[in-house]
């Protein structure tokens, strides 16, 4: 039973890599499923492909340093939402949870005009921002969780034993949250990594184009070069991969605990 | 009132250590700044200025000028706006319910393996450790009538004498998408089903066998209610962002045929892109009402708890 959940789940990967693999004149003449005429070229005209680098050195930018501001931001925000007190502390609890569930494709439009207002439109740095804007309430959404998780008097503990609050956050809670950390590190990288509307709308050049755009400029007025766009994408999709299946344990954990104690 | 007199006041200590100024406030409010900042200038900012923008005519080059509640109506007499409505509803019960089934159903399947359970999880975490944008261009590849893998194999096996463009035809698209976003998106629910399947205690089944329950009762009386709150999270988390689906859409069909797979978000973005700003904005915020009503009703659900 499970060979054919593993057929239905690998068998578009296994199509991808096989098509990657061949140029689009065997395309036209062989239609099979059998991985026939291999070669690398299309591999080849990837690693040749300016814009396609600087694509992955845009996203690889963008997502990373989004990622390193909204841990920071999360972590902070999480740790004053449940451990410190404070008058409107549930307030501004809501409103994050509410800037959570709300969708992306609500807010492209205003964040599209406003960036350029302030011209930061097709730059690197107005799309950090506008990442921003959903991976900090997710981010601190799930440390939610993982602060709650943790032994109520711990704090008190260690403030009682004579530390500061910073040091109580430092050296004792931030330890044990960690998982925590990594576990949002990866979701909200990955988030950034994959996403598609917000760069397509602000970031326009070539040059300042994320991975998913490009690889959906590489078709041309309908036209697809099938071999080119799977190579392509295989090798976008390989850091992502390779994070979710390292840290497989971390994502697994963090959505859970992020979503049922949070 | 009686709740005053019960509560006793706050002493002048008291009142000094948990007030606005007082050390442990002013160190919360620091620590919450960056997050509200963010907040305030990426979420709450843009919201109004969309709602503004949405009661105004606004397009690329001229001033907004307020004409009130007109864009709305305008939508709502709109065939393409209606037909981009009833899309997305269409779109997100059956991906949602295809999930759903899926997730479960594999979630019991991993459950009850005992062996290298690990390694199969990791299987079946693939559709949804991929980037979306690759799945979606991938199943436009296994869609396409000239190269795809869906034709060549119906062919073979001769169920069907040419193509069909599943992409390209009214009947299909819809379809096709759709079982592309369930592929993509169901490992999600099976990875916290079979977490949450795994956190029942298994005395519970154990005490059901003794009573005599079978498979299904044991089922239906001790797992399911023993999931439901990740049920109920889970259906919430993975609509929201079905609802916001413009990927999915995008690179797969581009709300083609003829609009048949326009969902909303894809409405607004091509709204966006013809310069309609005020238009665009009233468009997008018509999620908003469907958002609030869906999560207020999970969110009272899992009170029930």
């Amino acid at each position: 039973m499970l060979v054919i959940v593993a057929i239905f789940v690998l068998f578009p990967v296994y199509y991808m890599i096989t098509l990657s693999l061949r140029s689009q004149s065997s395309l036209w003449s062989k239609a099979t499923l059998l991985p026939v005429d291999s070669n690398l070229d299309n591999y080849r005209a990837a690693f040749a492909n300016t814009d396609f680098k600087r694509a992955l050195l845009n996203s690889v930018i963008v997502c990373g340093t989004a990622t390193a501001i909204a841990v920071l931001f999360s972590v902070m925000a999480a740790y004053s939402l449940t451990i410190l007190k404070f008058k409107g502390r549930d307030t501004l609890g809501r409103i994050i949870i509410i800037a959570f569930l709300t969708p992306g494709a609500l807010l492209f439009i205003p964040l599209a005009v406003i960036m350029a207002n302030i011209g930061l439109s097709n730059s690197l740095q107005g799309l950090i921002l506008v990442y921003l804007s959903f991976m900090v309430p997710l981010g601190t959404y799930l440390l939610i969780g993982f602060f709650r998780s943790l032994p109520a008097e711990l704090e008190e503990a260690a403030r009682i034993d004579g530390a500061s609050r910073m040091q109580a956050l430092w050296m004792v809670l931030l330890p044990l949250v960690a998982p925590g950390l990594v576990s949002v590190a990866i979701i909200t990288f990955t988030g950034a990594y994959n996403e598609l509307l917000y760069s397509l709308v602000i970031n326009i050049s070539p040059e300042m184009r994320t991975v998913p755009v490009a690889i959906l400029n590489l078709s041309v007025a309908d036209e697809v070069p099938w071999g080119r766009t799977m190579a392509f994408s295989s090798i976008a999709a390989l850091p992502v991969m390779a994070l979710y299946f390292a840290g497989q344990r971390f994502v697994v954990e963090g959505l859970q605990t992020g979503s049922v104690k949070g | 009132m009686a709740t005053k007199s019960l509560v006793p006041a706050k002493s002048k200590a008291a009142k000094k250590r948990d007030g606005i100024f007082a050390p442990t406030s002013l160190f919360g409010y620091f620590m919450m700044l960056p997050a509200m900042s963010v907040l305030f200038f990426f979420f709450a900012y843009p919201l109004s200025f969309e709602v503004w923008t949405s009661l105004t005519d606004k397009t690329l080059g001229n001033d907004a000028k307020f004409i009130g509640l007109d864009n709305y109506a305008s939508l709502l007499t709109d065939p393409d706006f209606t037909t981009a409505a009833r899309n997305s509803v269409v779109y997100v019960t059956f991906v949602q319910a295809g999930k759903f089934i899926l997730g479960l159903g594999i979630a019991i399947l991993l459950h009850q393996k005992l062996v290298a359970r690990g390694f199969w999880r990791a299987v079946v975490l693939v559709p949804y450790a991929m980037p979306g944008f690759v799945a979606f261009m991938v199943w436009k590849l296994i869609y396409n009538p000239d190269v795809g893998a869906l034709n060549i194999f119906l062919m073979q096996i001769g169920l069907i004498d040419s193509p069909i463009a599943f992409l390209g035809q009214r009947t299909w698209a819809m379809p096709s998408v759709i079982f592309a976003t369930i592929w993509r998106g169901f490992p999600f629910w099976a990875i916290m089903f079979l977490a949450a399947l795994q956190a029942v205690p298994k005395e519970l089944y154990e005490a059901a066998a003794v009573d005599g329950a079978n498979a299904w009762h044991r089922f239906k009386n001790i797992s399911l209610p023993g999931i439901r709150p990740v049920i109920l999270i889970v259906f919430m988390l993975s609509t929201i962002n079905t609802i916001n689906s413009f990927e999915a859409i995008w690179l797969t069909t581009a709300g083609g045929p003829s609009d048949a797979t326009v969902i909303l978000p894809v409405f607004a973005y091509k709204g966006l892109a013809a310069f309609q700003i005020g238009e665009s904005a009233a468009a997008a915020l018509s999620l908003v009402p469907v958002a609030m009503i869906f999560t207020i009703f999970i969110l009272n659900r899992l009170k029930k708890d």
